[in-house]
């Protein structure tokens, strides 16, 4: 057992046992040695099942918008990322601050279960990094009530933008043509959207059937239409934590959509990472006198 | 036992082509299906694929009939096929998912004539496994991972050529057009793999019958984030959803798509009464539709153990550790 499971098993304990939280959320160890998922302790003896390792892949963040934990006192574990989704549900009045206990989490990158599953590799130590994770900027939690072990160096030398730019290149017919491919590749599973901790409306516009803006229908406009809207709702609330790109059954690459966008708001509204801060509120929520205007 | 030697495949796959549609495993990106097969086509016989070959019987979207209004309304069903659809090398596995397709969509009071059509057209050519991934349990839900019954043939990798065994009326009759590609061998018929997963389904229906109001659900649950990764891939499940489409003022189509039990809107009623409201009810039914109920009606597991929902689910939840847990479980009586 690492140092940070046994940490997190003893912190867990302490808070259920003490009535600071009524619910823990964190990572237990699944079947294979590549499966770790996540998991929900309302016992003290249950703690033991909490772990941490190199598959503690999944962005907990989106659990706290669950019928049965949005009125709980909750404890969470978080990475960089699983944090700054949790700034981003608090900032839209989704979660409430005084309701959480944010357990910080260094994160030195981690493996996607997928990439590791089919007997490829033995274990863990020979799967390579979640791509995910590869391109992360921020693996220290951003927002905590403790740490757990210490930060971790950030990476410098990443360009987020990079592949976006790749495809910019490309002529319009060319981008029609690729994305075209990518929709209709989509099986409309909704895991892109379910799993991502942007898409915290109660009630989506997909499931909405009174008008039916989104047809049941699979087809390729129906899909284009999906993933335009969906990469536009989440615009300027995207925390980059690459979970709807890693989970898609498909390989849709969902990622360079939500960094287009990205892109686009840092060039216009200038430097921008979403749920970095609590006070830094999304581009596209609010008005400032000079935002740039070219298109009235 | 009859054998087509490796090297001569592609020539015996062009010659079944010429039968009617034939569709080959392969892999396209990261996604891996059956498409139709063309002579570039990459034959991927290594792994199963991701989406199960129910696609061709039962496509995800589907048009029921096509409609005209006016002075005249006029309802048309989509024209039927005519050529033979060749499905080559699918798993035991997900041989037996057709099987319980057919039993829900051409047994028991009503015949569905949109998959009975297709099904009627269908010539199914398994490829018996000898290896098993860490994710395959087929075994253990009633499968035989070697000899896929229900397939109208089956072929066995026997290293440097396939063993070929027609099975049914109709396989033999695609081997007699075949003969000159099949030679006599003396080899033997692979040995059931070994399997690592081991899942223990003895008696589970028994149990899970007394498991309505079990807090398990509650606990198997909590991390499903209910989107339809695990009954898309399914090679069988086969739940779908009814809506119309106009295309203008005057005409329109019917059609059909999958739906998932484990959606949001899955058991909305009109009215607005949801018969199964949270997560935990609808993963319950899942399970007990795969588990408990489908053996009740039809004597077979729904769930045929290929391993898809394993390998893709998003949170890792994983109806072999269910079920192994149920081990654990007692219930009253």
């Amino acid at each position: 057992m690492n140092e940070i499971t046994g940490l997190m098993r003893k912190k867990a304990k302490e808070l259920l046992e003490k009535g600071v939280v009524e619910r823990v959320i964190g990572w237990e160890k699944g079947m294979f040695f590549y499966s770790t998922t996540p998991v929900v302790i309302d016992k003290p003896e249950e703690t033991e099942k909490l772990v941490w390792d190199d598959f503690a892949i999944n962005n907990l963040a989106i659990y706290l918008l669950d019928k049965q934990n949005k009125e709980k006192k909750v404890a969470l574990f978080v990475k960089g990322c699983d944090s700054r989704g949790v700034v981003r549900m608090i900032q839209d009045k989704q979660v409430k601050r005084e309701n959480l206990y944010l357990i910080g989490v260094p994160c030195p990158g981690l493996k996607d279960p997928k990439t590791a599953v089919r007997g490829y590799y033995k274990d863990a130590g020979q799967v390579p990094k979640a791509k995910k994770c590869q391109e992360c900027l921020h693996p220290n939690p951003v927002l905590y009530d403790e740490m757990l072990g210490s930060p971790v160096e950030e990476p410098q030398q990443i360009d987020r933008f990079a592949e976006v730019r790749e495809l910019e290149k490309k002529s319009t017919d060319e981008k029609y043509a690729y994305w075209k491919e990518q929709a209709d590749k989509c099986l409309r599973c909704f895991a892109c959207r379910n799993i991502c901790p942007a898409c915290s409306c109660p009630e989506c516009i997909f499931d909405c059937s009174k008008p039916r803006w989104l047809d049941k229908e699979v087809s390729t406009v129906q899909n284009q239409f999906f993933h335009m809207i969906r990469m536009w709702h989440v615009a300027d609330r995207c925390i980059e934590c690459g979970e709807c790109e890693r989970v898609c059954p498909a390989g849709l690459p969902l990622m360079q959509l939500n960094r287009k966008l990205l892109k686009d708001i840092n060039e216009l509204f200038g430097p921008y990472e979403a749920g970095m801060d609590l006070e830094q509120r999304p581009p596209l929520t609010q008005y400032d006198t000079g935002d740039p205007e070219e298109f009235m | 036992m009859k054998a087509v030697p490796k090297d001569k495949l592609p020539a015996l796959l062009e010659e079944l082509s010429k039968e009617g549609d034939l569709y080959v495993p392969s892999q396209a990106g990261e996604m891996s299906r059956f498409v139709p097969w063309k002579r570039d086509v990459k034959l991927d016989l290594e792994h199963n694929t991701t989406m199960s070959p129910k696609e061709l019987l039962f496509p995800q979207t589907e048009v029921i009939y096509n409609y005209k209004f006016g002075e005249e309304n006029t309802v048309e069903p989509p024209s039927p096929g005519s050529d033979k659809i060749i499905l080559f090398g699918v798993r035991p596995c997900d041989v037996q998912a057709i099987r319980c397709l057919d039993e829900v969509f051409l047994t028991r009071t009503y015949v569905d004539n949109y998959y009975q059509e297709k099904r009627d057209r269908l010539i199914i050519i398994s490829l018996g496994c000898t290896a098993a991934e860490d994710t395959c349990f087929c075994k253990d839900m009633g499968v035989n991972p070697v000899e896929a019954e229900g397939a109208d043939i089956v072929i066995f990798d026997l290293d440097g050529e396939y063993g070929f065994e027609a099975k049914t009326d109709k396989g033999k009759e695609i081997a007699k057009k075949l003969s000159s590609f099949l030679e006599e061998t003396n080899k033997e018929k692979p040995a059931a793999p070994s399997f690592s997963l081991e899942v223990n389904s003895e008696g589970i229906v028994e149990k899970l019958q007394k498991m309505f109001e079990h807090p398990i659900w509650e606990e198997v649950s909590q991390k499903c984030i209910c989107c339809g990764t695990c009954t898309f891939l399914c090679p069988s499940c086969h739940c779908f959803d009814i809506n119309s489409k106009n295309i203008d003022a005057t005409k329109g189509f019917k059609y059909r798509t999958w739906d998932a039990c484990v959606f949001d809107d899955y058991a909305l009623m009109a009215g607005g009464h949801d018969v199964r409201p949270s997560k935990v009810e609808r993963i319950r039914n899942r399970f007990l539709h795969k588990l408990q109920f489908f053996q009740e009606r039809y004597g077979l597991f729904l769930c045929t153990g290929c391993g898809r929902c394993l390998r893709e689910c998003p949170v890792g939840t994983n109806i072999a550790a269910f079920i192994n847990r149920l081990e654990e479980v007692t219930v009253d009586g």
